[in-house]
């Protein structure tokens, strides 16, 4: 007789979190967990708040993030033509190579700018200044 | 393809998006004996978790008893997905590739999971369902680098 793995289960493993901080040219905002077709409209929806209640620039840090689907790559595209309009930009930081390898599999170096880490981002914004 | 090969216990979830992480873990731990790298063995479960994901998003006639099923198979030539739904039929073949210099210059979003699964997989195959077959296949391969 043919066994199945089912989801019994329901607690989550795979959570995602966003906290952000305030520095004197960019919002930082810090990716924790798992960033998936799941979670990707909690991601959106926190975005947008720190966006329209924060500064121009945004620099993403991605150091605590452990995964990455196109649904997290989408929330990206929602934002970065209007932000740019502002004369702000999303900074992303501090990827992991398996997070890194999602961006790199499309191209998205074409119009993010991709930083090690949170700092290069940041002296690149104030030598932007 | 014969079901035999299919030696790992299957995987059955309700179509809801909470139950991604079950899908990439019940892959990961698939993949933990053979000699695919890790960044290969990321890729698969990036790939099985869009193909998953763009079923649940789309198959709207899908209802919430209406289990998808993964099976995986692994051989010495290659690693084997097969995703199983009886939702409507959706052929992603069929899909067009996005131009991303367009995309990027247009700042589209959406639509990059099946862009992201051919990238990472060898071989995506579709099989409707039949009067013989009442579910849709979906079959995703991957070649072993040493067996290419």
């Amino acid at each position: 007789m043919l066994r199945f793995i089912t989801t019994t289960r329901t607690a989550r493993v795979n959570t995602f979190t966003i906290t952000h901080t305030h520095h004197d040219r960019a919002e930082i905002v810090h990716l924790h967990g798992y960033l998936d077709a799941h979670t990707a409209s909690q991601f959106e929806r926190d975005l947008r708040v720190i966006i329209e209640q924060g500064d121009a620039h945004v620099i993403v840090d991605f150091e605590h993030l452990d995964y990455i689907s196109s649904a997290g790559l989408g929330v990206f595209m929602v934002f970065i033509e209007d932000i740019r309009k502002q004369g702000g930009d999303i900074l992303l930081a501090a990827m992991r190579d398996n997070v890194f390898s999602v961006f790199d599999l499309l191209g998205f170096q074409v119009l993010f700018r991709i930083f090690p880490t949170v700092d290069e981002a940041m002296a690149a914004l104030s030598n932007n200044a | 393809m014969s079901n035999d090969i299919y030696d790992i216990v299957p995987l059955r979830i309700s179509p809801l998006t909470h139950n991604l992480e079950l899908v990439r873990s019940y892959i990961a731990r698939a993949m933990t004996s053979t000699l695919l790298t890790s960044g290969e063995q990321h890729g698969i479960v990036l790939a099985v978790d869009e193909a998953c994901a763009n079923l649940m998003a789309h198959a709207v006639s899908m209802q919430p008893s209406h289990d998808i099923e993964v099976r995986v198979a692994v051989t010495p030539q290659d690693i084997v997905i097969e995703i199983r739904d009886v939702s409507e039929a959706f052929d992603p073949r069929t899909v067009e590739q996005p131009d991303m210099a367009v995309y990027f210059r247009e700042m589209r979003s959406g639509g990059l999971g099946i862009a992201l699964i051919r990238r990472v997989m060898d071989t995506i195959d579709y099989l409707p369902a039949s009067s013989e077959t009442p579910f849709n296949r979906l079959i995703l391969r991957k070649r072993h680098r040493s067996a290419s």
